[in-house]
């Protein structure tokens, strides 16, 4: 058990950095929504990195819908919409859960849970859930960006 | 003779926007899609300068640079590390491989340039002039 790591304020670390990531990377605006149930996506993208160490097991979740994800990736290639497919779609998420991941690893590391990220990978789809086995600290966080909503969810296991 | 820069990341994304980043300049731009591939690049082209990722599937850029400080050929070449992890846990471990410098993701395709000109030399790229009629 590691004390300092668990009582990290994850919906804190993760609301400041979404909205950098998204203003830096992509200059669009991420702006924190209040407590609500998950968003009705429809199509949607989802990008995924597990993180695994001795301490912390577990993995962030970027959902969106799938026109939000076209934006998001048509900003950060400057591209328009029909110059880009799946691919680059899938590239761009990829990159943009990592560095989201990147950034709760490093306070859980700084925290005294040292922990590894593996590489992205995408789902979609448009009715599925990621469920969690029992034990494990899940933070749903939502966004507004464009008029589309976007959720942020993590699931984090102590041992 | 332009800058040769090479960019190693598993993200075509960034590929791009390193390329991007240097468009201006008198510079070329070699790619690789992991460490292993990025020593075997290296290797080749003897760049001036390496941008590598750190999580890479194959090699990730820990390995890489690793083994990169170990060739007596390669390990002069300065290597900037780009990395989505700001933790001070990573950013010791990264100062003891003997890194020139490093930049966190998310970041500005000007930051990118500054810290490169702090370690290579560019040259903005000649404009055409309208001729003289």
């Amino acid at each position: 058990m590691n004390a300092q790591a668990q009582s990290l304020d994850i919906r804190q670390l993760l609301n400041k950095h979404v909205a950098e990531v998204f203003q830096t990377m992509l200059s669009l605006h991420a702006v924190p929504q209040s407590h609500s149930p998950f968003p009705l996506f429809g199509d949607r993208v989802t990008g995924s990195v597990g993180l695994g160490g001795d301490i912390v097991t577990g993995a962030l979740y970027l959902h969106m819908p799938s026109r939000l994800a076209q934006r998001i990736t048509g900003a950060m290639l400057r591209l328009s919409a029909g110059e880009f497919g799946e691919a680059e779609i899938n590239d761009v998420l990829g990159e943009i859960t990592n560095m989201l991941t990147g950034h709760l690893k490093s306070c859980l590391c700084d925290a005294g849970a040292p922990c590894a990220v593996s590489i992205p990978s995408i789902i979609r789809g448009s009715s599925y859930q990621v469920e969690t086995l029992p034990d494990v600290r899940r933070e749903l966080l939502l966004f507004h960006c464009e008029a589309d909503p976007l959720a942020v969810e993590v699931h984090l296991k102590f041992n | 003779m332009p800058t040769k820069i090479l960019s190693v990341d598993d993200s075509r994304t960034i590929r791009l926007i390193v390329a991007r980043a240097f468009r201006p300049y008198d510079c070329q731009i070699c790619e690789a899609s992991n460490g292993e591939e990025g020593l075997a690049v290296a290797a080749r082209e003897k760049p001036d300068l390496i941008l590598l990722d750190v999580t890479m599937p194959v090699m990730d850029g820990v390995t890489m640079l690793t083994k990169l400080k170990e060739d007596p050929a390669l390990k002069p070449i300065p290597v900037i590390m780009l990395t989505a992890e700001s933790g001070r846990e990573n950013v010791l471990l990264i100062a003891r491989l003997g890194v020139r410098d490093y930049l966190v993701k998310p970041f500005k395709e000007e930051q990118l340039v500054e810290k490169t000109r702090r370690v290579v030399t560019l040259q903005k790229k000649a404009t055409a002039t309208q001729p003289v009629t």
